[in-house]
């Protein structure tokens, strides 16, 4: 009896939207780190951060408590508004504002070899598989544990924690090449 | 084996993400400490090639945005309810009030049956009188209790920021001007810009942006170069402190210098904002010069790109009082 009114309260849009809400201020940067490191704008990821919040209000009405977590399922409509923002990119000639960061009162050397360990890094992240990358990301970034990484990726987690282990090892292979 | 090993790793990623760093890792699994040290490492270089907090503004502006979606969410929701929902809420009190009546009433009339005409007896008091004329059970009345609250605190919306649209004027105590710093504009012979309009982000509760279309929205960079600015637009704007400006730019087109050949610089966002802070007052002329620059990224190999972008550390706001003799003048 209880349960079901915990579950009936759970499944409330008031519930819903107050429990949205909380999770605003920490996820927002997390979601926003995690399209950043996508699509490598600052701006955009964070529009996109935003974007999530405002969907995820929208769509609260598919949503339920007992299958994902909150936080796993916002970075499911992150991953689906990412890959609607490199559709939209393909139309316009816009190129990331982080590729050539110039920030005033910063050492222009320190700025050159800070972007020229960023470039490795990213090269080495380009070659890894989509997936590995997205746990990486969602991990790492996003903050989520592996079974929530794997309920957005709709993988265990003990896969997730393999492609982890694949994909850190061959980072770590492809810069010590570098080195 | 592998997969104890991938737990452990597993386990030491969760826990840098919480903060802790990868010595204390290593010192719970020191017989894998060779193993894990250069995959936490790993995980550091990337994480910090990718360092990245949001700007406050631009997070505070989200969530101005999401608590109006919510506020309307919540009215449409109100507005959709059927009236007279208090009575809901009642229901359960009217039933029981109805019920302890006609045991009541009941108890009464038997009596009354029951007794000899003439004789009085004394009124039953309802809630001693019911139960000892119906043996049987006593009917359960659910106790009325407030619904327990969410867990998670409600939402306090805030205050959402109000749109207001300003106008130029020669009188004004606000001028907006265009600079340019170096870096690759020497390559060019134009750099034509067109603004749409500017947006000013006024702190209060609650927040207002201020917005204005240039009077003059075409500008070539290439004749703006270190202290050469172009005034875009003079008007009168709301007294207070702002704390960010961006220009909407719709185009931008170069003409190199070598070739004459027609180039596209590309914009990082149509939105080209900086964060500021700078006072507006009513009896100050303020003008903010908006820096922008012209950055070459790339190689000859691998081609070259232009890409303009707003230089926040030569951007900002001069004040100087203005004078009865400049108002003069400028009538």
């Amino acid at each position: 009896m209880s349960d079901n009114l915990s579950k009936g309260k759970a499944d409330s849009k008031e519930y819903k939207e107050s429990a949205l809400s909380s999770l605003y201020e920490e996820y927002f940067d997390k979601i926003a780190r995690y399209a950043y490191v996508r699509i490598g704008n600052r701006v955009d990821a964070e529009d996109i951060a935003g974007d999530v919040f405002l969907k995820a209000l929208k769509s609260l009405n598919t949503y339920k408590e007992r299958g994902v977590p909150m936080q796993a399922w916002l970075f499911r409509i992150a991953h689906n508004l990412v890959i609607d923002y490199f559709r939209k990119m393909k139309k316009r000639k816009t190129v990331p504002i982080d590729d050539v960061e110039i920030e005033g009162g910063i050492n222009p050397a320190k700025v050159a070899e800070r972007n020229m360990e960023l470039e490795q890094v990213k090269k080495a992240m380009e070659q890894l598989t989509q997936e590995q990358r997205e746990v990486l990301v969602l991990r790492f970034f996003g903050g989520l544990s592996s079974r929530e990484t794997g309920q957005v990726l709709n993988k265990s987690d003990g896969a997730v924690r393999e492609m982890q282990r694949t994909a850190i090892e061959k980072i770590r292979g492809l810069l010590s090449l570098e080195d | 084996m592998k997969n104890d090993f991938e737990k452990i790793l597993d386990d030491c990623v969760d826990r840098i993400n919480q903060g802790d760093s990868i010595e204390s890792c290593l010192a719970d699994y020191p017989a894998l400490a060779r193993q894990l040290r250069p995959m936490l490492q790993t995980l550091f270089s990337v994480k910090e090639a990718y360092s990245f907090v949001p700007f406050p503004d631009a997070k505070r502006a989200a969530r101005e945005g999401f608590n109006i979606a919510l506020e309307n969410l919540s009215r449409k929701r109100e507005a959709s309810q059927p009236h007279f929902t208090w009575l809901q809420g009642w229901s359960r009190v009217w039933a029981t009030a109805a019920a302890v009546l006609v045991i009541a009433a009941i108890a009464y009339t038997g009596i009354r049956l029951a007794t000899p005409q003439g004789e009085t007896v004394p009124y039953p008091e309802p809630s001693i009188a019911a139960p000892s004329l119906e043996p049987g059970p006593s009917p359960v009345v659910p106790s009325i209790q407030p619904e327990p609250s969410p867990a998670v605190p409600s939402p306090q919306p805030e205050p959402s920021p109000v749109m207001l649209v300003a106008k130029p004027s020669l009188e004004g105590n606000f001028v907006f001007l265009i600079s340019d710093d170096v870096n690759a504009i020497g390559d060019f012979e134009s750099v034509n810009l067109s603004i749409l309009k500017v947006s000013l982000l006024k702190s209060g509760n609650p927040d207002e942006l201020v917005e204005f279309e240039p009077e003059q929205g075409e500008v070539d960079l290439t004749l703006l170069k270190g202290d050469n600015t172009q005034e875009i637009w003079r008007g009168n704007l709301p007294e207070g402190q702002y704390t960010n400006v961006s220009i909407h730019v719709s185009s931008v087109l170069g003409i190199l210098k070598e070739t004459g050949e027609e180039v596209e610089i590309k914009l990082p966002s149509d939105k080209l904002r900086i964060t500021k802070d700078f006072q507006i007052s009513k009896d100050i002329l303020t003008t903010f010069t908006y820096d922008l620059t012209v950055v070459a990224a790339g190689s000859p190999q691998s081609g070259i790109k232009y890409i303009l972008k707003p230089q926040v550390d030569q951007s900002g706001a001069t004040h100087k009082p203005i004078t009865q003799k400049e108002k003069t003048d400028i009538e």
